[in-house]
């Protein structure tokens, strides 16, 4: 209990958001603050995709998705520099010989393959104990605004797709900005 | 700079820009077509360019647009060479669409073709069948490594995990895998054997994997590492029932990778491709159609361009043309750069121009010639005493000038156009004027006499044919002089001779005469007889009365003859005559004198103008008959006659009045209605009046007796007295 009430003392914040139904949902995101100061972030994206992303991946497209984590001054103007960025990108690509369903990470180099294509999603989704930030960069008295956007990268599919997906709704797919704010 | 020079460089500025705009747009669709046919450098400029050609693209539609809008414009409002611009506008965009349109619809069916000739039937099918063929034997391969995997945990009888433990690195060298591990049922570790002795954890199963052999059914999976290298992994239930799984990851020979791997990616590419088969003829479709509008809306922007500059000189001239009809001589056009046709007729236009302004400098000349001949006439005319009237060849009034609007009273210009007989219809005292001259005037000159209002007037007219033009036109001039005081003064001037001779030639044995019958009354008269002398005395003395008689006349005649020699001095004319009237109170004969002009002044001579008061009261009395009836008024008024103020005098008795023959010339020496008298005395008086400026005349009154009415001129008065005759007036106005 009381190493439960000293992790509830350490804990900054917590965060839980459910959104409505769309592409890509944060069905869950978690900010802790560890023993040593840092931040760490821990995220679950839900993806559904639609059929024809399901399609083109069924058909040997591969689908690039980036997970942007950035953390700034709450009063910062937009042309000031972000505090903490990163881009967290991987690629889902489907391979009709072994019939399974292959995640590689561009950030790391990490590959891995899953039989389902839910569970390569379900993979793919999962942020754990990223840490973003020490908590001795910050300025105790200001407060930061933390923000999570995941989107289908357009520019990463094959060229001749992209003019139509420009136009096209079916692949504006992105999940709904998820932003807190945070005192340290 | 001038504007036309400032106006060029603009225009080569902005041709320019445009074709810097569609040199670039066309590098950007090379660059885009580049990207599309995957080259890798332009991939990422791939949006970029795009954006930037469509905006560019808009940019054109939007200056095509507006050069649309202005010809629109122009062609509505009629301007010069719209028309023109119009069909060489519409003849150039149709002879540049044709063509393109042909190679754009046969190139987008042609491309659309040929992608789909990529993709065929048989290749299909081939690519399937190589797929399967590679799944069917990896499948086998992947069966025969699942049933080694199962036969390695049956070939240890040991229940013991450790010392199934011990074994796995017996069975990997056994069944020649890469890696053997052993799991509980919960994924747990148990042993591991790894062909790298450094590794000494084995590769985490899935869950998936562990629930798929928990569940009765072993995992077998073919599984890509590093290098495109393939290996075959495998978990197996313990088919004895010890409650342990077995994880085997067995190597795929490098050809059979090789192959498949192969196999596999030629297989992706080809089903990549056949699924965005639409999008790239879609993404060929679009370069494509950029380049059609970019090179239609660049064909039309250069037609309008082109067409703007062929038609420029040709309006330019229309607008020159319609400046010169509208009398802008000074108008010149900018020569064309080139030297063409159109340069030659816009050369023979500023020519033209340049004659026609040295003409119409010359005609500006002549005309200020003329105009200041005509003012010099009309100078002339205006300062000769004498009227000119001049009529056109219909004998209508075309000018006079204003001495004879002088003369005749009457404003002539506003008659002009019109025949002489209207100046008769506005004063009909000039009849015998227009009559005269109507009857023609064959000796060439005429003395015409007027009965005006004011009394007499005498012109004397010359009528003379007048050439209007080199045509023979002939109009009149006709030119009169008033010589009315001239035949008035030559009239006087003899009368006062005859009286001057007369009055020397009588008066000097006049004074003898008396002398003689005097001496001879007073030598003679004591000689004789009573009867005698009686006789005598009454002879004597009728000698000395008429000879007393004689001298009174000759004393007129001498009054009448001399010069005058006039004191005039400021009278007011109302006090004036209250002191002449004053002398004929308690007379016999009723003199009654009414005042109408009080303040008036005139300037005179009071004596002389007593005389004349005197003369007129002294006629009025005699042409009384005798009774109490018989009565002389006076009085006095204030009248106004062309913009001129007079005092009116007016003397009338109820007498029997003048003789109605006689009445034009009561006012000539020796005309007298009287026996006695000389008939010298209204002469005088009218001789005296003329000499104030003023003017008498006689009339009969309709219910008996005679009337003089005399005007005097106003003497000019101060301010403070004006506002005195204005009430003066309205108190005549009143009493009227």
């Amino acid at each position: 209990m009381a190493q439960l009430l000293k992790a509830a003392a350490y804990l900054l914040l917590l965060c839980v958001i459910t959104v409505q139904a769309a592409d890509l949902v944060f069905s869950k995101v978690t900010l802790t603050l560890s023993e040593d100061d840092r931040v760490f972030v821990d995220a679950q994206l839900k993806y559904q995709l639609n059929e024809t992303a399901t399609e083109a991946l069924e058909n040997g497209v591969p689908l690039t998705f980036e997970m942007r984590i950035q953390m700034r001054d709450a009063d910062a103007w937009v042309w000031e520099k972000d505090i903490v960025e990163y881009r967290l990108r991987s690629v889902l690509r489907y391979r009709p010989l072994s019939a399974l369903y292959e995640v590689r990470d561009l950030s790391g180099g990490a590959k891995q393959v899953f039989a389902t294509r839910i569970s390569a999603l379900r993979y793919m989704g999962r942020i754990s104990d990223l840490a973003i930030v020490n908590r001795d960069k910050l300025d105790l008295n200001k407060e930061y605004l933390v923000r999570l956007e995941a989107y289908l990268d357009v520019e990463a599919l094959p060229l001749p797709m992209r003019p139509k997906a420009y136009l096209s709704s079916d692949w504006d797919i992105e999940a709904e900005p998820w932003e807190w704010r945070l005192k340290p | 700079m001038g504007v036309a020079a400032k106006a060029m460089k603009q225009k080569r500025l902005d041709l320019l820009a445009i074709s810097m705009l569609v040199v670039l747009l066309l590098a950007a669709l090379h660059m885009m077509s580049g990207a599309v046919q995957r080259s890798e450098a332009l991939d990422q400029w791939f949006l970029p360019l795009l954006i930037f050609t469509v905006a560019g693209l808009v940019v054109l539609v939007l200056l095509v647009g507006w050069s649309v809008w202005q010809l629109l414009r122009d062609y509505r409002r009629q301007v010069a060479g719209s028309r023109l611009n119009v069909r060489l506008v519409v003849t150039f965009v149709m002879l540049s669409m044709a063509p393109v349109s042909v190679v754009y619809l046969y190139s987008l069916q042609f491309l659309s073709k040929g992608i789909d000739s990529w993709f065929d039937v048989q290749v299909d099918n081939a690519m399937e069948d190589a797929l399967s063929l590679s799944q069917v034997a990896l499948d086998l391969h992947k069966r025969e490594l699942l049933t080694l995997s199962e036969s390695l945990l049956t070939s240890v009888e040991d229940s013991s995990q450790t010392a199934l433990a011990f074994s796995v690195g017996d069975m990997r060298a056994t069944s020649g895998a890469i890696e053997i591990s052993l799991f509980d049922l919960q994924g747990k570790t148990i042993g591991l054997s790894h062909q790298n002795p450094d590794v000494l954890t084995p590769s985490p199963p899935s869950g998936g994997m562990i629930r798929q052999a928990v569940g009765g059914k072993n995992f077998v999976a073919l599984v890509p590492v590093k290098n495109n290298q393939l290996v075959v992994r495998c978990m197996v239930l313990d088919p004895l029932k010890r409650g342990l799984l077995l994880q085997a990851i067995y190597p795929v020979s490098d050809t059979l990778s090789a192959l498949t791997t192969n196999v596999q990616d030629a297989y992706e590419i080809y089903k990549e491709r056949a699924y965005m088969r639409g999008s790239i003829k879609f993404s060929f479709a679009l370069t494509l159609s950029l380049v059609l509008l970019l090179g239609l809306f660049g064909a039309a922007w250069g037609a309008f361009y082109t067409s703007r500059r062929l038609v420029q000189p040709i309006k330019d001239l229309s607008e020159g043309t319609q400046a010169v009809a509208e009398g802008d001589y000074f108008k010149r056009l900018p020569m064309p750069k080139n030297r063409d046709e159109l340069g030659f007729l816009v050369d023979s236009f500023n020519e033209m121009t340049r004659r026609i302004e040295q003409s119409r400098n010359v005609a500006d000349a002549s005309r200020r010639e003329l105009q200041n001949q005509h003012n010099y006439l009309g100078t002339v005319l205006g300062a000769l005493s004498t009227g000119v009237i001049a009529l056109d060849e219909h004998g209508l009034i075309e000018t006079a000038n204003p001495a004879a609007e002088q003369i005749l009273h009457l404003g002539i210009s506003e008659e002009q156009g019109k025949r002489l007989d209207a100046l008769a219809e506005r004063d009909e005292e000039l009849r015998p004027f227009v009559d005269r001259i109507a009857g023609g005037i064959s000796e060439g000159h005429a003395e015409v006499t007027l009965y005006r209002e004011a009394g007499r007037q005498v012109l004397l007219c010359r009528y003379s044919p007048l050439q209007l033009d080199n045509q023979g036109t002939t109009g009149h001039v006709l030119v009169f002089d008033d010589v009315t005081e001239l035949v008035r003064a030559q009239r006087d001037a003899a009368w006062g001779e005859v009286a001057r001779r007369l009055a020397h030639e009588i008066k000097n044995p006049l004074t003898p005469i008396q002398l003689s019958a005097e001496r001879l009354r007073r030598k003679y008269l004591k000689q004789m007889s009573e009867d005698e002398g009686d006789v005598l005395n009454r002879a004597t003395n009728t000698i000395v009365q008429q000879v007393e008689a004689m001298k009174t006349m000759v004393n007129e005649f001498s009054d009448y003859a001399r010069p005058c020699k006039m004191q005039p001095r400021p009278l007011e004319i109302d006090v004036f005559l209250a002191d002449v009237m004053a002398l004929y109170e308690g007379g016999l004969s009723r003199v009654h004198f009414f005042p109408n002009a009080p303040g008036c002044m005139i300037e005179g001579d009071a004596i002389r103008l007593r005389q004349v008061m005197h003369n007129l009261i002294k006629n009025g009395q005699e042409a009384l008959s005798e009774g109490e009836e018989g009565m002389v008024q006076v009085s006095s008024g204030l009248y106004e006659y062309a913009g001129r103020q007079f005092v009116q005098i007016t003397v009338q008795d109820n007498g029997c009045g003048f003789d109605a023959d006689s009445l034009d010339q009561v006012f000539e020496p020796y005309v007298t209605n009287k026996h006695k008298g000389t008939g010298l005395g209204l002469a005088i008086v009218k001789r005296i009046v003329g000499e104030h400026g003023g003017n008498i005349r006689a009339e009969n009154v309709s219910d008996g007796g005679a009337r003089i009415v005399m005007r005097l001129p106003l003497r000019p008065l101060i301010e403070n007295k004006q506002e005195e005759i204005t009430a003066v007036k309205e108190s005549q106005g009143n009493k009227a």
